[in-house]
């Protein structure tokens, strides 16, 4: 006879385990454990059945795998929980025996890991655990990059200490840096919450968004103690992604990093990046200074930088299979390793998708130009974008920071200029001089230097996306900028895409219906007030009939026809009874067509609905169930889509009124 | 300052004897003598301190004065101390007493009286000093023995407030009430305040009250608590006894050991334990403390940590956290126009609670860069996605990436399955009242109805003549009528309360030798009943249905069987073959399920017993089994070995019908809570689909009998639904059912819609019957 099982023993009981049981069995407090599951990645799992896995007759509300805990209870970083515990114990007593002397001893002491095995920790070895290898790290760097630009924008309060967030602040600078040596940026989105940047770094896209140099308001109900063991850990793993970034294209890790020019608001200028060969030598290279040139460096320490970073484009170039061709190298007779491209030579063969493709480098978009960043332009932003993008000088007023190229307007070397100022009417010119003395000395408001591009600066995030130079025009100064569009919302079918002209996307119906109204709206121009009201009428029958189409489906298409000739007929005799001229449908033939078209459609539609009604019948519940949620979804998107087509037709109508 | 202190105190004390020979006894004397007393403690006080610190030479002469003056104290102390006892307690009668015998003005006379010191010259010829012995006998350092100048003891001295006198002395004579100052005394007294002026009375002198600034002091420190004295001192610092004194010879004359001049082993090893643990490294040399915080300020040390990464496989249990979706256009700081919410959304989406919101944002239409303001809920956002991560339970799922069209069920679209019927091509109207049963005839030419009006009608199926009728009954209700399945006859049957009528009716297509076979069918078992009546009933018994002709007047119309049975019939079900057929009446008990034998006249009741209320009953179209079924089952027997062979579990709460298949194999089952019920008997005792399509009742249900695989069912919601069921030859082939038409048309009448159809035996058509009067045919 087998053994009789007991209940609890085995399967999803024994698998799961409640959060309080899990504090008990590590004998931590809970924020420590909460500290622990945060570094080690662990989270709360849905059990299938939680009426199986709970002992207690409470509802539990969290659940971890058994597994998960035990493999919690060998971590190292718990012993060091303990020892803070038991030190903070001595702490506190020592305070609550008004020892100051003696707590303030064991606080120094507990600051020297030497001397009396103090807690400190490092996350290094959990770093190692969570990610494997660097690519797991690189994918889980979305949320690590906007945590960290995030507090890098903060203001230090006692929650967060200003160590943590200039910590912060270098550690994504010197990721900017990678981003622009290995010219990795690939897309950014203007939002209304913040800068979204995306990144291919070794094949993995990474995604983050950073606010707008605003003092953020902090809402109450934020834990930044939560916060702040996220921003540890991630503050971590940063640096040794960062490490490996900067090592993988020979760069030393850390940057020097200059801290007057920091403090002078230097940002990104405050860094200068050395190779590890010439860290020998001392020597080293601003990467993104403009001022280099005129500085005029070493030709060898020149010579050798060039080298590094062409070999890094080689090297890139392999790796990546997309790779474009090298802009430099442009010997035609060495086979390269990119893709050709494949045109069809005669009409008729069917066309296969190939990865990108494009004549011209993205990374080198802004090379040959000269940038000057007017004083209300975000100059953090468009500095890294558009050194991301291969610009190697750009200028801005001395009011925006240090590091810039020239601080000099009217540098003739400028070619473009980005600047986000209404145009001022001429008459106020005069009273403009006196008040911004900082450009108005040597221009005035509306004055232009000759041969130089002036830009709004959505003309560079619009470039960047679109990997290619966009006309100025119309990103003119004062000028009704074009909408700025999102570069990662992929375009699926059947999705409403603002870039496309309406006509390409609206459905047969759809374009029935609006070719109707618009009939209509000309019939009531041209005829009579009477016939206005008419048309109002029959749409307004029209509409009835829907109705009563919604309630019997059944009807049958001739019986709507024959309803219609009715009606058709009793207006007549109304129009006849009230002495007025027979309105005769003359709504010419092509409108006719139409209305014939439409009820096609709508007969077909209907069909389609019975059709559909009898097979849904024949589902298991199921499956109905199942059907009916995707079918939710879907006409809940299309709905939207359709929404959105109806106000871009109206707003074009309105346009056109207009025009 | 020692020497001029003691001279200024005994001049004091020279200057006393004399102001005390001037003045009479009054207060005045009180007043010098306290403030005397006051000055000599300061100087004691003084002196004490001096005598510490001067040296022996003068010790005995300072021991000596001391001696004096502490005598001299003390009792003034005590004194205090009583008086203040005395004063706390008359504070708590209202009447302000105070008696302090210290101060009482006698006391300066005594001391005049006999001096106890005499002055004589030191050796430096300074003056001396000396003093009386003291006797020391009981009552010599008697504080108590100084009485109260007033004898009359601790009364009201409001007794003596009508007497010229206050009370009495030691003597017995009178103490006489002094003057009242009168108003110059008292002006004079305010303009004039002496020192020490309380502005009380001494009660028992009447002499104003004066304390000098000693006593007041006194007083404040018993008030405080204090100790009185503020000399004495409680904590008086301890003097050593064996180390207060400096030993001038040591105890021990032995050398110092060599031990003291070597260095010492155990201290030289803990200097080493240190020394190594320096050179190790575990102990880094002091450094200022500023230059610490800079070294903890160092950043970490970062290497390569994937120097030698090696791919794991996945955990399949893990579930990375999903990443949060891309900004879509809307988010954009200039969106397109589309995008922008109308004024109602707006409205719409800031009256709903943030946390209901599809999204926390509205899109936002800024002109221009510089514009754009600052997004508030950034952190929040961010420390929600924090939340997320560490709190929120993951679970895989599976999103279907597919065509919601590929889960339909291919079905064969509906003119493929033509015929089936799907107008009403006639209406048969003539009924009064509802019409609760109708049935076509075998040969497909004739309708008969049963309604509430209690008449049998039977019409032309194609044109809706009718064609005859007649009336059973006036009161109650026709419940069914049901046609013999044989051709060879044309006999109705109809049940009207307990009756079960047999009729057969005149049409066209009926030729007198059809008819006259009719009537002999019926006839036949007339001869056999009376013999199988004799044979069957036994004595006593009631037999459960008396087979009789129903009168005269309702043979002439071609009703020529009335069977009457115990209660009211409901059902009418034939046997195949035309020889039997069943009844069912609910009501009946025991006796609610009747096969009759129509060739013997003869009706059997095959259950004693039954598990709840029978609904109806049927013959089994193929072999002989017979199907009962009750509220919930049916139940199949086999009439031959007369055993239960299956019990049928549809799952409905009420049946209110049910139909088996003409190739025996398959059964539908109408219920009342709205279902239908399609049985594969071989497959399983449960459903094999279960079709909802009704809002109400299922009244009836139906198999085409003709061939064709149509089924239908006729519920209170005023529909029939006419589905497809084909019923395959091979066995391993389930049946296809196909929904494939709703016949709307009859009203709804009092909550009944459709109460009974029945299909032409040969077309694809049907006819039903309706609450609303009508009967309609439907093709």
């Amino acid at each position: 006879m087998p053994k009789i099982k007991k209940k609890g023993q085995a399967g999803a009981a024994k698998n799961y385990i409640t959060r309080t049981q899990a504090v008990k069995k590590l004998q931590l407090s809970l924020p420590d454990f909460r500290k622990l599951c945060i570094w080690k990645g662990i989270y709360p799992r849905e059990p299938r059945n939680k009426k199986k896995v709970s002992k207690s007759a409470t509802a539990s509300t969290t659940f971890y795998y058994t597994k998960d805990i035990q493999y919690l209870l060998h971590e190292p970083l718990l012993q060091k929980f303990r020892d803070q515990k038991v030190l903070e114990k001595k702490i506190s007593r020592a305070l609550g025996r008004g020892d100051v002397s003696d707590a303030a001893r064991f606080e120094r002491h507990a600051a020297r890991p030497e001397a009396t095995g103090k807690p400190r920790y490092t996350l290094n070895h959990v770093i190692r655990e969570r990610y494997p290898t660097f690519n797991d790290a690189l994918r889980d760097l979305d949320d690590c990059l906007s945590m960290l630009f995030l507090f890098a924008n903060l203001p230090s309060t006692s929650a967060v200490p200003a160590k943590m967030i200039a910590r912060c602040e270098r550690l994504c600078l010197e990721f900017q840096h990678y981003l622009i040596v290995s010219h990795s940026l690939r897309k950014s989105f203007l939002s209304i919450k913040g800068i979204y940047y995306q990144a291919n770094i070794q094949g993995e896209d990474i995604l983050w968004l950073v606010p707008y140099k605003f003092n953020q308001r902090i809402v109450g109900d934020v834990d930044f103690r939560i916060m702040g063991t996220f921003v540890e850990f991630y503050m971590t793993l940063l640096g040794f992604v960062n490490y490996r970034l900067y090592s993988s294209i020979g760069l030393k890790y850390p940057p020097k990093f200059d801290q007057l020019k920091d403090e002078n608001g230097a940002e990104l200028g405050a860094f200068s990046l050395e190779g590890v060969n010439m860290a020998t030598q001392g020597e080293t290279k601003a990467v993104t200074n403009g001022e280099e040139q005129e500085q005029g460096p070493d030709p060898k320490v020149q010579a050798e930088v060039d080298k590094i970073i062409k070999q890094l484009k080689e090297d890139e170039s392999k790796s990546d299979e997309t790779a474009e061709e090298d802009a430099e190298a442009d010997d035609e007779e060495k086979p390269t390793d990119s893709i050709d491209k494949f045109e069809p030579v005669a009409p008729g063969g069917d066309v296969l998708p190939q990865p990108a493709y494009s004549s011209r480098d993205p990374s080198q978009l802004f090379a040959n130009f000269t940038f000057y960043l007017s004083r209300e332009t975000p100059r953090q932003p468009l500095e890294f974008i558009l050194r991301a993008f291969g610009c190697k000088r750009i200028g801005w007023d001395s009011v925006l920071g240090e590091g810039a190229f020239t601080n000099d307007e009217s540098d003739p070397s400028i070619t473009h200029h980005i600047i986000d100022r209404p145009v001022v009417q001429a008459a106020t010119n005069e009273d403009g001089d006196g008040e911004d003395n900082q450009t108005a000395q040597k221009v005035g408001p509306n004055q232009r230097y000759p041969g130089r591009i002036y830009v709004q600066p959505q003309w560079v995030w619009d470039c960047v996306n679109d990997e290619e130079l966009k006309s100025p025009e119309l990103y003119a100064p004062g000028a009704a900028l074009p909408p700025h569009l999102s570069p990662f919302v992929k375009a699926a079918p059947g999705q409403y895409d603002p870039a496309l002209p309406l006509e390409a996307q609206q459905t047969e119906a759809e374009a029935i219906e609006a070719d109707l109204e618009d009939a209509e709206k000309g019939n009531a121009e041209d005829g009579s007030d009477v016939e206005n009201d008419m048309d109002v009428d029959e749409a307004e029958d029209d509409e009835e009939e829907e109705e009563g189409d919604e309630e019997a489906e059944e009807e049958d298409a001739e019986e709507d026809e024959e309803e219609s000739k009715t009606l058709q007929r009793q207006l007549e005799l109304e129009a006849e009874l009230q002495g007025k001229k027979v309105q005769n449908k003359k709504v010419d033939s092509k409108t006719k067509a139409k209305l014939e078209q439409r009820k096609a459609i709508e007969k077909k539609a209907r069909e389609e609905a019975e059709d559909l009604e009898r097979a849904k019948g024949m589902l298991s519940k199921k499956k109905r169930k199942l059907f009916e949620q995707m079918q939710y979804t879907n006409n809940k998107k299309s709905a939207q889509d359709e929404k959105l087509r109806a106000k871009r037709r109206k707003l074009e109508k309105e346009k056109a009124q207009k025009a | 300052m020692g020497p001029k202190a003691t001279e200024k105190k005994r001049k004091v004390q020279d200057a006393e004897p004399e102001s005390d020979d001037e003045i009479a006894p009054d207060f005045d004397g009180a007043l010098s003598q306290s403030e005397d007393e006051f000055d000599s403690d300061f100087d004691d006080n003084e002196h004490e301190q001096d005598g510490e610190q001067e040296s022996g030479s003068e010790a005995s002469d300072d021991e000596d004065e001391e001696g004096s003056l502490l005598s001299d104290d003390i009792p003034s102390d005590a004194e205090g101390d009583k008086a203040m006892g005395k004063l706390v307690l008359e504070d708590e009668e209202e009447e302000l007493e105070i008696e302090i015998p210290g101060v009482d003005p006698k006391r300066p006379e005594k001391d005049d009286g006999d001096k106890n010191y005499r002055v004589e010259k030191d050796a430096n010829g300074n003056e001396r000093y000396v003093y009386d012995e003291i006797d020391p006998v009981y009552d010599s350092d008697d504080s108590d023995a100084q009485e109260a100048p007033n004898t009359i003891g601790n009364i009201p001295m409001s007794f003596y407030d009508s007497y010229p006198h206050i009370g009495y002395d030691i003597n017995g004579k009178k103490i006489m009430r002094p003057a009242t100052g009168d108003a110059l005394d008292a002006l004079l007294d305010s303009i004039e305040v002496p020192k020490g002026w309380t502005g009380l009375t001494d009660i028992h002198t009447g002499n104003p009250l004066n304390l000098n600034d000693d006593e007041l002091e006194l007083v404040r420190r018993v008030q405080m608590g204090m100790i009185p004295n503020e000399l004495e001192n409680p904590y008086p610092e301890t003097v050593e006894y064996f180390t207060g004194i400096e030993e001038k010879m040591p105890l021990s004359a032995a050398p110092e050991p060599k031990r003291r001049f070597l260095p010492s082993k155990n201290e030289a090893k803990k200097i080493m334990k240190l020394v190594r643990a320096i050179r190790e490294g575990r102990i880094l040399p002091y450094k200022p403390p500023e230059e610490r915080e800079k070294e903890e300020e160092e950043e970490e040390q970062y290497f390569d940590i994937w120097q030698d990464e090696v791919p794991q496989e996945v955990n399949p249990l893990h579930i990375p956290a999903p990443k949060l979706p891309p900004p879509g256009f809307d988010m954009s700081y200039n969106p397109p126009a589309e995008y922008l919410p109308t004024k109602e959304e707006r409205e719409e989406w800031e009256k709903l609670d943030p946390e209901e919101r599809e999204k926390e944002y509205l899109p936002q239409k800024y002109d221009s860069l510089r514009k754009v303001p600052g997004y508030g809920e950034i952190v929040k956002e961010r420390f929600e996605r924090c939340m997320d991560l560490y709190l929120a339970p993951r679970v895989r799922k599976n999103r279907l990436n597919i065509d919601p069209n590929s889960l339909l069920p291919k079905l064969p679209s509906p003119s493929e399955l033509k015929p089936f019927p799907t107008v009403a091509q006639t209406v048969f109207r003539g009924h009064d009242g509802r019409v609760r049963s109708v049935a076509i005839d075998p040969t497909g030419v004739a309708v008969a109805s049963g309604g509430d009006d209690g008449t049998v009608r039977v019409w032309e199926l194609l044109t809706g003549r009718q064609v005859w009728s007649v009336k059973l009954s006036s009161e109650e209700a026709v419940n069914t009528v049901r046609w013999r399945p044989a051709k060879d006859s044309f006999i109705l049957s109809a049940a009207v309360g307990e009756d079960v009528y047999l009729m057969v009716p005149t049409h066209a297509s009926v030729t007198p030798a059809l008819d006259q076979a009719s009537r002999d069918i019926l006839s036949a078992g007339f001869g056999y009943a009376t013999n199988g009546q004799q044979h069957g009933a036994a004595p006593g018994k009631e037999p459960p249905a008396k087979w009789a002709r129903p009168g005269a007047k309702l043979e002439d119309e071609g009703v020529l069987i009335r069977i009457t049975v115990r209660s009211t019939v409901k059902v009418i079900n034939w046997h195949r073959k035309g020889d039997h057929f069943a009844t069912v009446s609910p009501s009946g008990q025991r006796s609610s399920v009747a096969i009759h034998t129509l060739s013997k006249h003869l009706t059997q009741i095959p259950f004693r017993k039954l598990s709840g209320l029978a609904q109806t009953a049927s013959f089994h179209p193929l072999r002989p089994l017979f199907f009962v079924a009750t509220q919930r089952t049916i139940r199949c027997y086999d009439l031959q070995k007369l055993e239960l062979v299956k019990v049928v579990q549809p799952g409905a709460k009420w049946i209110s019908s049910f139909d088996i298949h003409p190739g025996g194999d398959n059964l539908i089952v109408g219920s009342y809570d709205k279902r239908l019920l399609w049985h594969d008997l071989d497959l399983s005792i449960r459903p094999y689909k279960t079709m909802r399509f009704h809002s109400e009742a299922v009244r009836q249900v139906k198999y085409h009998r003709g061939g064709l695989p149509l089924f239908a069912d006729a519920s209170d919601d005023g529909t029939l639904q006419i589905f497809h069921g084909k019923v395959p030859n091979d066995q391993l082939e389930n049946p296809t059912i196909v929904p494939v038409k709703v016949l709307k048309g009859h009203k709804v009448v009092n909550k009944l819609g459709v109460l009974d159809m029945d299909w032409h035996p040969r077309e694809p058509w049907c006819v039903s019957a309706g609450a609303d009067g009508t009967i309609r045919l439907w093709m």
